[in-house]
């Protein structure tokens, strides 16, 4: 169990590491910043507890949020997605999966898992450029980097999901 | 009672997701206020200490070509300095009284030089993190200057490091003024471009031309008079139609600037308690 936990709090220091001294500083095309700390969420169980996975997204977003100076954006992002990521899960996954499923190419089929982080991370981003919104009053170029963000984290998210052994 | 105490238990993920979002709602609503704490902006003591190393990783790579870029500057000024002098001299000024000029340049001023450990331009409110804090004597409302102009003005500081409020920041506003007349009025950013700022308000009745000089003011104690802003790239009509809105070309590239200076003035206090007082 608490093996478990620390391997988390590993996973979220690396992505928050990762997003905070690399991906902030790309801005492809002028506009396309990745948020790769969303995968964070696909190291949870089907079954894990929800407060649990809450506060864990929670700190994920808070981290992120502190070290790129997007205040309470990556956090409620993070929050809302935590909140719907086992009911998506659910409906998701394969009708005969077990209950500790991990969200994996191999778990959920190709396809499916696909749908799944698509869904995940254009949620993110929607919620995170919808708080920019209040602040960036350019319409426009927020729609665009909108788009162009949620591509390219989708791109990066699935590439490291290849990289995941069958039993993570 | 036991099956309530149940059910409610179900929905206590909900209370939790409710409370998480609201606290992300402050955080987001807060952040430019002067109250909230600085613990959570990049100005903290971890997030500060992973940025500065970060910063001097990158440094390393541009040291060659920002020493380059100093030095030229250096002898420009130096030219234009000497220059200068002498014209001064010729038009029947004291020597001794130019040459005190240049000890007088910084009486009443100190400069505590800093790196900017982190930075952003592609905001509409943009934010500095800077590598000096309380600890150096840093303290709100102090101004942030670089080689070539204005950088912004301190917002929040903990102990080693400081927020800075970025000149490109919608809500920043400096008091600046044309070369050489008295027109003045207030610098303020409207987003887009790094090197675009606006100034409002200046009567129809000023003179000025493409290209003159913009430079600070000295009206509050942030900056010391006559610091360089940029130069008059366009000259617009005010939303009412009544005075002329400027477009500043500024001097700094904001999105490339790295080593400041915090600019501490003497009397700082008096001089801003006497505007507090007139304004009642």
């Amino acid at each position: 169990m608490l093996v478990t936990q620390i391997i988390r709090l590993f996973w979220m220091l690396l992505l928050a590491a990762l997003q905070v001294l690399m991906c902030n500083h790309v801005h492809l095309f002028g506009y396309a910043t990745p948020m790769v700390y969303v995968a964070f969420l696909l190291i949870f169980p089907l079954n894990a507890s929800r407060i649990g996975l809450l506060l864990w997204a929670f700190v994920m977003g808070l981290a992120v949020d502190v070290g790129s100076g997007t205040p309470g954006m990556g956090t409620a992002a993070m929050t809302l997605v935590g909140m719907l990521y086992q009911p998506l899960l659910r409906v998701m996954s394969p009708r005969d999966s077990a209950d500790d499923l991990v969200p994996t190419y191999s778990s959920m089929g190709v396809a499916a898992h696909i749908r799944f982080v698509i869904l995940l991370v254009t949620i993110h981003h929607a919620v995170f450029y919808l708080l920019e919104a209040f602040t960036f009053h350019h319409p426009v170029r927020l729609l665009i980097s909108f788009l162009t963000s949620t591509a390219f984290s989708l791109v990066l998210i699935l590439i490291l999901g290849t990289l995941r052994r069958k039993k993570a | 009672m036991r099956e309530l105490l149940d059910r409610l238990a179900h929905y206590a993920h909900w209370a939790v997701f409710l409370l998480l979002e609201l606290l992300a709602g402050i955080m987001f609503f807060q952040f430019n206020h002067y109250q909230q704490s600085v613990w959570l902006t990049q100005a903290n003591a971890v997030t500060g200490r992973v940025l500065e190393w970060e910063a001097d990783v990158l440094t390393y790579m541009g040291l060659k070509a920002r020493n380059a870029e100093l030095t030229e500057r250096n002898i420009a000024l130096q030219i234009e300095a000497s220059r200068l002098r002498r014209e001064a001299v010729a038009g029947g000024a004291d020597s001794v009284y130019v040459d005190s000029l240049w000890e007088e340049a910084l009486h009443g001023t100190v400069l505590i030089p800093a790196q900017v450990i982190s930075n952003s331009v592609r905001r509409d409110d943009n934010f500095l993190t800077i590598n000096r804090g309380s600890a150096d004597g840093v303290r709100p409302e102090m101004g942030v200057l670089s080689g070539t102009g204005i950088v912004g003005i301190v917002s929040k500081t903990s102990p080693h490091y400081a927020m800075v409020m970025s000149v490109l920041n919608t809500q920043s506003s400096i008091s600046c003024r044309l070369r050489g007349s008295e027109y003045f009025g207030y610098l303020r950013w409207q987003g887009g471009s790094p090197l675009r700022a606006y100034i409002d308000d200046i009567p129809r009745h000023a003179r000025f031309e493409l290209g003159d000089v913009v430079e600070t003011s000295g009206f509050s104690s942030v900056f010391p008079p006559g610091i360089y802003v940029g130069r008059v790239a366009d000259i617009h009509d005010s939303a009412d139609g009544l005075a002329y809105q400027l477009e500043v070309e500024l001097s700094t590239d904001l999105a490339n600037v790295r080593d400041v200076c915090i600019v501490m003035q003497e009397h700082e206090e008096e001089l801003d308690s006497m505007t507090v007082k007139s304004h009642r």
